[in-house]
């Protein structure tokens, strides 16, 4: 049987007049990179390519982008946008082989569309699904009804892509993971206006865009070299151990992403960030920085989104996320930032 | 033979903000350190120059000692520039120290220049934190202010010490730069004042951080064997220690300690063969405030968390058991970051003649000097003592 058996919705943070917003950090790419790795947390086995199918134009960095996210190639293709667009993409999906992704943005909802079923599809944000083969007799599918409703509930999607499964050959297994985070973020971030800085050619601290693709094994999915000689682990993966030196015993492994607790926090006062930074300060005011320990005695240092001074202490657990850092060269780079760890929103499960 | 080194001149121009352009600055100090030998000096016997700056705001990236010749009225002089961030001045002096033992000079020049003031606010911003690690930290949006911050936050809250302990040593330090003609600062703060300043990089405020000076400072270095050629006063270069750590704070073992500092202490001590009992004062690395904490507890001079009390006790005062800065250290005397080090140097010269004047350290016969390059990553530490 072929399946989708993982979705996930990511929804930014913010809110302008109770409509929910991207923050000033957050692009096209950086919201269906959230989505994706929600739905990729398994390592590829045998199958040396993904594809994913993007409902509309695939967001830049796409290509090289999602195939650093995902730790290996993909074949990207792109689709008709919105709604119709998602849905035409998954059905391709289900009728293809091997792991597939697909991944929409901007699905406004379609008040027109059948009421029978609900889904979470934001109006703002990205949703990715991860349909593969599924063993026939395992789990039920999940009961569509279990889904949550709420501000972000429209009608439509599932009802017809069943329409697409007569006699059942595909199902809905897995969580929905929708990543909410109910109720967050509070305060001032609530209602600051979301502004998006343009892309500009920045004089900062200069990482050669060769240099900046070179370490993003480590900056987007937490890769680190654990020495089987000595047992410690180097953070950033520089291909030789911190300890004891040797580069013929590391074994390259992802840090878990979220779940990291704060070891020491900073806020950065206005005037007082590198130039890169203006333009993010300008849209967002002051910002924080954390000192994040990955696992015991591997630590990252990540700037903070999603959170005002004082909403991310010293021994909080932190989640991250893939943001923009800043433009540099006319590109914008991204990186992981620490964000607050709130709970999800309810989950569909097994009947 | 290994020889001794021993410092026989030196010159020091006003920290703060200045008209003068880098190479006045040098020229400045260059002449100073020569007037300031007792018996004179000839220019020309100068065999060897070290240049220490970091380059900042770009004026002369490349080849800077080049200058050192040309404005010190030495055409031609073999020069070197010596670039370890804010520690620049420390590795040059080492540097002019090692030359010095190797018989490589007689007289080697030493100078330590930064011209920060000249650039707009938004190249200064830029330069402030290119000596971090760039690839973590820096696209964190961290400058040092940050990166002090990070380690002030986490130092705060394990030892359980309060924020007074950090204003503490900015007022004490302004204390002692009211005394020193030559500082950025000359004007004393409060406790309430430093508390209330606003905050830079939490938890430090304004007055938790060393200003954005210009600079320049000039030394001669001979050999102890020759000393007596040029003065009846020189001041002997005792130990010698120095050590690196990782460039990016994250990957260290411990955030709150500066292992390069610790390394580099054991082995100017060892150098040196003295102990810490017989240091009559200490110039320590305090860009922040923090960092001084960090000092005393990384050179032995405190247990761990608890440089903090020492500080509110008033022990590290000028009249205090342990003076520590008494020329208002980088807080109150300015940060010209490539001067820093060989500043440093040139307080110990002043107060080991007993030429300190209204700050000087009564009855100091041998002094530590401790200059750091970014947040630890790389650490110098000198021994001196009266000749």
């Amino acid at each position: 049987m072929r399946a989708i058996v993982q979705a996930a919705a990511y929804v930014p943070a913010w809110t302008d007049r109770g409509r929910r917003v991207r923050g000033p950090d957050e692009d096209p790419f950086s919201m269906a990179a959230s989505a994706l790795e929600r739905v990729a947390r398994e390592r590829r086995a045998a199958e040396p390519r993904w594809t994913v199918r993007v409902a509309g134009t695939a967001p830049s960095p796409a290509g090289s982008g999602f195939a650093e996210l995902l730790g290996g190639p993909v074949d990207v293709s792109e689709g008709r946008p919105g709604l119709a667009g998602f849905e035409e993409a998954v059905a391709i999906a289900l009728r293809g082989t091997g792991t597939e992704f697909v991944v929409a943005l901007d699905l406004d909802p379609d008040p027109a569309g059948p009421p029978s079923r609900h889904v979470v599809i934001p109006s703002e944000g990205a949703v990715a699904f991860r349909i593969d083969e599924f063993p026939d007799g395992g789990r039920p599918p999940v009961d569509l009804g279990h889904l949550p409703s709420g501000p972000y509930v429209i009608p439509g999607l599932f009802a017809r892509h069943r329409a697409l499964a007569p006699g059942g050959r595909y199902g809905w297994v897995g969580d929905w993971d929708t990543d909410l985070r109910a109720g967050r973020p509070s305060g001032p971030l609530a209602t600051r206006p979301p502004g998006v800085p343009p892309p500009r050619v920045s004089e900062g601290a200069y990482v050669p865009r060769p240099r900046y693709l070179e370490g993003l094994a480590s900056r987007w999915r937490f890769v680190c070299d654990r020495c089987s000689a000595c047992g410690n682990v180097t953070f950033p993966s520089r291909g030789r151990c911190r300890t004891c030196a040797r580069e013929d015993s590391l074994e390259a492994r992802a840090l878990p992403l979220d779940g990291g607790r704060v070891l020491a926090t900073t806020w950065i006062g206005r005037g007082g960030q590198p130039t890169e930074f203006d333009a993010q300060v300008e849209a967002s005011g002051p910002y924080g920085v954390v000192i994040v320990e990955l696992e015991p005695g591997v630590r990252a240092t990540l700037p903070v989104a999603d959170a005002g001074p004082g909403e991310i202490r010293i021994d909080d657990t932190v989640g991250t996320r893939l943001r923009r850092l800043y433009p540099i060269d006319g590109e914008w780079r991204y990186g992981r930032k620490a964000v607050p760890l709130a709970s999800n929103g309810p989950s569909a499960t097994a009947a | 033979m290994v020889h001794r080194a021993a410092v026989v001149g030196g010159g020091h121009t006003r920290f703060g903000v200045l008209d003068e352009g880098p190479r006045a600055l040098v020229r400045s100090a260059v002449d100073r350190a020569l007037g300031s030998v007792d018996r004179g000096i000839d220019r020309r016997s100068i065999g060897l120059g070290y240049l220490a700056t970091l380059g900042f705001g770009g004026w002369q990236i490349g080849n800077a000692s080049a200058l050192l010749g040309e404005e010190a009225g030495m055409p031609g002089l073999p020069s070197v520039r010596i670039e370890n961030a804010c520690a620049s001045g420390g590795f040059a002096l080492q540097a002019a120290v090692s030359s010095i033992q190797a018989g490589a000079s007689e007289v080697v020049l030493v100078v330590g220049l930064e011209k920060m003031t000249d650039v707009s606010n938004a190249r200064r911003r830029f330069w402030l934190g290119v000596s971090g690690d760039t690839e973590w930290e820096r696209q964190a949006g961290l400058t040092f202010a940050g990166v002090y911050g990070l380690i002030a936050d986490r130092y705060l809250k394990i030892h359980a010490v309060p924020r007074e302990a950090l204003a503490t040593v900015a007022v004490k330090n302004h204390a002692n730069g009211a005394l020193n003609p030559n500082a950025h600062f000359q004007k004393r703060v409060t406790l309430d004042e430093a508390l209330a300043a606003p905050r830079v990089a939490d938890p430090l405020g304004l007055y938790d951080c060393c200003p954005v000076s210009d600079g320049a400072v000039a030394l001669l270095l001979t050999s102890v064997e020759l000393a007596p050629r040029f003065t009846d006063a020189p001041v002997y270069v005792d130990g010698i220690g120095a050590s690196s750590d990782f460039l990016a704070v994250q990957e260290r073992f411990d955030l709150t300690r500066f292992d390069a500092t610790r390394r580099a202490a054991e082995a100017a001590f060892r150098s040196a063969d003295t102990e810490r009992g017989k240091i009559s004062f200490v110039e320590a690395h305090d860009c922040f405030t923090i960092a001084e904490l960090l000092a005393l507890e990384d050179l032995g001079f405190a247990g761990r968390g608890e440089a903090g009390a020492l500080t509110l006790s008033g022990a590290t005062g000028r009249d205090g058991r342990l003076p520590v800065n008494p020329d208002g250290g980088l807080k109150a005397k300015g940060h010209p970051i490539g001067a820093t080090g060989v500043s440093q140097a040139y307080e110990v010269f002043l107060q080991l003649r007993g030429s300190a004047g209204a700050r000087q350290v009564p009855g100091a016969r041998t002094a530590l000097t401790h200059n750091v390059g970014g947040a630890g990553a790389t650490s110098a530490v000198t021994i001196f003592s009266a000749g």
